[in-house]
């Protein structure tokens, strides 16, 4: 089995991977499939300005190499 | 979508209005192409909140006019009498970092396509995946729950990876150039690498 590790951040986003994962069927393709959730919220404040929000949101698991795909 | 008791019945009045959007996420992109159809781009006032859950609770809570949200947030509003103003669909998709094999990427959609057909065959079988996902669980709470029956099915749309083509490429790109989202200098060709062949015409 080959391990994958991705990002779980909406759940809407996630659902066919949720019934995949729990039906098998990662298995079935021979994929070890590993959920690590998105950093959600971390800006905490109310902003009037995109040029002051980091781009990379929640996918801060990704930027940092924990998993290897996700969904936006 | 606005709260149940606002004096907004569509788009067109919430110029210079407080939206509450998540900033370089669905929502600002979704939230900037319907408002600009009914209100000019200067008195469009987009809020980042942060999370479905932030803006979701800016619109009840009064300090933003209205909430650009996705599912279930949308069912839980209708339930409680919230008025959706406007819909608006994206494209969504998977970003898979370089070192991801190909052969790996293609099972993984074999899995995830498998799943698709599920999910379609029977769409409420599979809501209980947003319903029970405990920070929206706990926001649904105070308001009474929401259940399967409370979704309008049609509006989840999963499908298999399909053709991106040049055109919606470049028409995104120049949209987000416009916006200033995107640097101009970005060159659609280095952005996008197409996977999926373009679907043949049919022989008339």
């Amino acid at each position: 089995m080959k391990k994958v590790v991705s990002e779980i951040s909406g759940i809407v986003f996630s659902i066919p991977w949720l019934i995949a994962k729990d039906n098998g069927l990662f298995e079935v393709e021979g994929i070890d499939m590993q959920f690590v959730r998105a950093q959600g919220d971390r800006e905490n404040r109310v902003s009037y300005d995109p040029n002051e929000v980091d781009p990379i949101l929640g996918h801060v698991p990704y930027e940092q190499n924990m998993v290897s795909i996700y969904r936006a | 979508m606005v709260r149940p008791d606002s004096p907004h019945n569509y788009p067109g009045t919430l110029g210079n209005r407080p939206v509450a959007v998540s900033f370089h996420a669905a929502a600002h992109y979704v939230s900037l192409r319907l408002l600009e159809g009914y209100i000019p781009n200067d008195k469009i006032k987009l809020v980042s909140f942060g999370s479905p859950r932030k803006r979701f609770e800016a619109m009840m809570n009064g300090e933003a006019d209205a909430c650009v949200v996705m599912e279930p947030w949308i069912s839980l509003g209708e339930k409680i009498g919230c008025k959706s103003l406007a819909e608006g669909h994206y494209l969504g998709a998977e970003n898979a970092s370089d070192d991801m094999d190909p052969e790996t990427f293609a099972a993984i959609n074999r899995a995830v396509g498998r799943a698709i057909d599920m999910f379609n065959a029977d769409k409420r079988k599979y809501l209980h995946y947003m319903i029970d996902e405990p920070n929206f669980a706990q926001v649904a709470a105070r308001y009474g729950g929401i259940s399967p029956e409370d979704f309008h099915l049609p509006r989840l749309r999963y499908t298999k990876d399909t053709y991106y083509s040049p055109e919606i490429v470049e028409d995104t790109y120049h949209w987000m150039v416009r916006w200033g989202l995107l640097s101009e200098s970005a060159c659609t060709a280095d952005l996008v690498e197409n996977r999926v062949a373009a679907p043949t015409p049919a022989d008339d």
